[in-house]
């Protein structure tokens, strides 16, 4: 049932043209996310060299390396490869996670009510108050950086919004008349949160989930380009953060701009799609 | 000269699916201290001939043809400017018992201050007597004028929305279901409240209502309304002998009390639609005792008496139909035609 | 929030008192506040307790004898038992004693005083225009649905509203002042400028390097009010209440001042949320501008691994975002009376 919702969604994402777009973006982001590792000319930490075996140092953009070269001689134009799948990743697991996490908190919340309720809710409120970047780079400093930090990180940020909408949802239909109706013919709690309260609330979990995607992206690369990220992962925000270090931002535009165009691009097109679906969800938000 | 004449309305709705005609040819007329009940069921188009004569049709609507004439002054095609004296001053609004009429960030009080600035120059002690005055006429406590909305309920909201209706005094009163969504109690009281508007200051009024037995208890004159037209028209003959087989359908559906043992009869079927209205009379898909000219021909008004009309080709027959009407078998098409 | 378990007192006419349920819902915040404050303090200090590294490796010259060393370790209290390490540590925390820095001779409090106002300077300005503006656009777009003004305020906010503020502000750096040469670089004033703080912020030097990252913060910040008081616009347009102000004969400008003060509700708690995302970016931006703020701080502190800097600096933060969910908490109560 949750298949027939989402195509249905696609079809109304379809009928803007900033979500069309969108949709377009993204699925050309998926593309190369899965085989660009596969048509890079080189591997992210890569080093390419001239005909005469020199570095290829700081090279604006020549044939040999679309995208020009780093201050160590590796290939932009692969890394900005590389780091679509990174990014990919990061997108699509913190985005699962947070939603997951924030659905489950915010249905047990909402329909439990009582203390229950009073004690998650002041647990998210406790989340709200930690400033996800300071935080989060406590946290890394103490542990060592990797992917998977950071991907827990996300969740650990994301979820809490998730929560609270959800929540909000979830009360207000806790007390519609099919719910009654439901416990009045003896259905238990269970049933009734999966089989009727749940489907209601997935639209919004689907849309949570995707600006967690764009969300889980965007705090990966504010980390990674504070130094925060993990070495072994050649993402966008990596790349920035190396150009920045480099002082390159004075004059290798070609290794700043792909990976912040990559990025932005990315982040627009799934806000794009969010804000359509969003529209769908409330009709008087379109522009006529 | 009628206080208020309607000549000819034409209200259109641009909608998803082409433009819906929700008020075709209306024509009526409210004299001076005259109380006009227009009755009809949910969606012909009866709040929407409010809105017109208050001029607050929404966005996505429009007067397409006709005129509606306040004191011999047309208001359609009036200026922004000249609408705002008429209005409230000369006609106000009672609107229906479930909207949210008064704004909830404000109190009562100001907002009933507001209408009468908005107008007149009155200094503020004489303002409040007004305000006052009207309270105790409603049968609210003077004392809760300073609360918020959401503080009164809907009976208390609804005494609230009369008394601001009669602070300028206007002569004329639009009453737009001014008791759906509140418990019968209550409804008799705010109808009493609205009858004695009517009564006591003689204020002209136009009650709209789907309830007949309303209409039938407060008003002088009745107009019933389908599908965004007028089907009949006159005095109280209008229901102690109706013509037009929706009258007599509608008067069908509602209980009496002095006649238990009568069955509920309702009408069948659903009101056509108005982005693409039925070319004959807009009833005659559920009328059981349509004919292939009602399906053709819009029905002309006819004159059945002194000020009462019927849109019905066959008002000669109206004897006959009044008596089939009351037998349930008639509308549930078990018996052929007329 | 929900006032739950107030037993309103009814007055001698049936209605409940204004004044005292307002002054519960207010204690019932703060006390709420001061339990998050708590949990945060909690849990900072676990973090901070696993951070690497012995700190006093690091000053502690190999020359010093054991016993100086010991003594070092006595006066920072790094020999008591972990639970009277937390009491003394909330206690500090609490009272805002920071302790004094690592490697700048300075009290730590007073280094983050001084970067806050710093962060401010950058901040309190953009927020004041965003959000002044973006009500004013916002509501004009609401209000004039379906116009061309409306389409373009959206869309555009839209756009900014996603783009990644820091790639803006890098792009803005790049070309304003690396390529055209326009406005500084970073930092929030030259060399040799005015020392004190007040001089500082009306001196022209300072507007001129406010200039670039104010602009980067106020063409993002300013979608949210934009977006939002449009969306409560909209949602107020088709209210009832409305039709009946139109009914009333009043005046358009009368009506849109209705419908502003009913969409102005979503807007203050908006604020709150917003600023603690600001916080947030700032880091970024502060990085990036090479500006002398909290953000900044943080992350240098972290890298030098000064730790009273690192907590005092996250701790302020922190607080700063409870106070002001607080005071948006406290003021919707005020501005909305169907709160009370």
């Amino acid at each position: 049932m949750a298949f027939r919702q989402a195509l249905q969604g696609l079809r109304v994402i379809l009928r803007y043209p900033s979500g069309t777009a969108g949709l377009v973006l993204v699925a050309l982001f998926s593309v190369i996310a899965v085989i660009g590792p596969l048509i890079a000319p080189h591997g992210p930490f890569e080093v390419v060299y001239r005909a005469d075996h020199s570095v290829l140092r700081l090279s604006p953009p020549t044939w040999r390396a679309l995208f020009g070269t780093t201050n160590q001689g590796m290939d932009v134009f692969s890394q900005l490869l590389w780091g679509t799948r990174v990014a990919m990743l990061v997108g699509l697991l913190s985005a699962i996670g947070s939603v997951v996490l924030g659905t489950v908190v915010g249905l047990v919340a909402g329909y439990f009510g009582g203390w229950i309720d009073e004690v998650l809710m002041r647990l998210t409120d406790v989340a709200f108050g930690i400033p996800f970047l300071p935080f989060a780079m406590v946290v890394i400093s103490i542990t060592h950086p990797s992917l998977g930090l950071v991907i827990l990180l996300v969740v650990f940020f994301l979820w809490r919004t998730t929560a609270r909408v959800i929540r909000a949802q979830v009360l207000s239909l806790r007390a519609r008349p099919f719910v009654w109706a439901a416990r009045a013919a003896g259905a238990g709690h269970l049933r009734i949160l999966l089989h009727h309260i749940t489907p209601n609330v997935l639209p919004l979990s689907f849309l949570y989930a995707a600006i967690g995607v764009q969300a889980g992206v965007m705090l990966e690369a504010a980390l990674s380009f504070l130094g925060y990220g993990d070495p072994n992962a050649m993402s966008w925000g990596t790349m920035l953060n190396a150009a920045f270090q480099a002082g390159a931002m004075r004059t290798a535009w070609w290794w700043v701009l792909p990976p912040g165009v990559a990025l932005s691009l990315f982040v627009v097109a799934i806000f794009m799609i969010t804000r359509a679906y969003e529209e769908l969800l409330n009709p008087r938000l379109r522009v006529l | 000269m009628a206080l208020l004449e309607v000549e000819d309305l034409e209200v259109r709705y641009r909608t998803a699916a082409g433009e819906a005609q929700a008020v075709s040819s209306i024509s009526f007329a409210i004299e001076k201290g005259m109380c006009l009940g227009l009755v009809g069921e949910s969606g012909c188009g009866k709040s929407t001939v409010a809105k017109a004569i208050l001029g607050i049709l929404p966005p996505a609507g429009r007067i397409a043809g006709g005129t509606i004439r306040y004191d011999g002054r047309d208001l359609v095609g009036m200026t922004p400017a000249e609408l705002r004296r008429i209005r409230w001053q000369h006609i106000a609004l009672v609107p229906q018992s479930a909207m949210n009429g008064l704004d909830p960030v404000y109190t009562v009080e100001s907002q009933l201050h507001e209408a009468i600035t908005a107008h007149q120059r009155m200094p503020t002690a004489q303002r409040r007597r007004r305000i006052a005055e009207l309270f105790a006429l409603v049968g609210l406590e003077p004392g809760r004028v300073r609360d918020y909305p959401h503080q009164f309920s809907g009976g208390m909201r609804q005494r609230a929305m009369i008394a601001m209706a009669m602070v300028l005094d206007p002569p004329l009163i639009v009453a737009d279901e001014p008791t759906t969504g509140l418990d019968v109690l209550v409804q008799d009281q705010i109808l009493q409240q609205i009858r004695q508007l009517h009564d006591q200051f003689g204020k002209a009024m136009l009650l709209i209502t789907h309830d007949m037995a309303v209409v039938a208890e407060n008003c002088d004159r009745i107009a019933v309304m389908y599908a965004g037209r007028i089907m009949e028209y006159g005095g109280e003959a209008v229901f102690r002998m109706p013509y037009h087989p929706y009258t007599l359908g509608l008067c069908n559906a509602f209980p009496d009390i002095a006649d238990r043992g009568r069955a509920l009869i309702s009408i069948p079927g659903t009101p056509p639609n108005l982005v693409a209205p039925p070319v004959g009379c807009r009833f005659h898909a559920r009328c059981p005792f349509a004919t292939s000219l009602c399906a053709d021909t819009v029905p002309p008004l006819a004159q059945v008496a002194p000020g009462h009309v019927v849109a019905c080709h066959h008002v000669d027959q109206a004897e006959r139909f009044r008596e089939r009407a009351a037998d349930p078998a008639t509308w549930r098409n078990e018996t052929p035609g007329p | 929030m929900a006032i739950r378990g107030a037993g309103w007192k009814c007055s001698a006419d049936g209605r409940p008192p204004r004044m005292t349920n307002l002054l519960y819902a207010a204690l019932r915040r703060v006390l709420l506040f001061a339990v998050t404050v708590w949990c945060i303090l909690t849990i900072m200090f676990a973090l901070f307790k696993l951070l690497p590294g012995d700190p006093t490796a690091i000053f502690l010259d190999n020359n010093m004898s054991m016993e100086m060393i010991a003594h070092q370790k006595q006066l920072w209290g790094l020999n008591d038992p972990w639970w009277l390490q937390y009491l003394h540590y909330i206690g500090n925390m609490a009272t805002l004693r920071f302790g004094d820095s690592f490697f700048q001779n300075q009290p730590v409090s007073e280094i983050l005083l001084e970067k806050v106002e710093n962060t401010c300077a950058m901040i309190v300005p953009a927020l004041v225009v965003s959000v002044v503006a973006g009500t004013i656009l916002g509501a004009l777009a609401g209000w004039k649905r379906g116009s061309r003004f409306e389409q373009a305020t959206v869309t555009t906010s839209l756009v900014l509203h996603s783009a990644p503020s820091f790639f803006v502000g890098i792009l803005v750096l790049m070309v304003f002042s690396y390529q055209l040469r326009w406005l500084p670089p970073g930092g929030m004033v030259s060399l040799g400028g005015p020392d004190r703080f007040w001089a500082m912020i009306t001196s022209r030097d300072y507007l001129q390097h406010l200039i670039l990252p104010g602009l980067v913060l106020v063409s993002r910040e300013i979608t949210g009010p934009i977006l939002l008081v449009r969306s409560s616009m909209l949602e107020i347009k088709g209210s009832d209440f409305i039709d009946i102000l139109r009914a009333k004969g009043l005046t358009e400008p009368r009506i849109l001042t209705h419908a502003i003060r009913n969409a102005l509700l979503p807007l203050v708690t908006y604020i709150a949320v917003m600023t603690g995302l600001l916080l947030q970016g700032q880091v970024l931006l502060e990085i990036i501008f090479a500006w002398p703020g909290i953000g900044r701080e943080l992350v240098n502190a972290l890298g030098d691994l000064d730790y009273p800097v690192a907590q005092g600096a996250l701790f302020v933060m922190a607080l700063v975002i409870l106070l002001l969910n607080l005071l948006a908490d406290m003021l919707y109560g005020l501005i909305d009376p169907r709160s009370r």
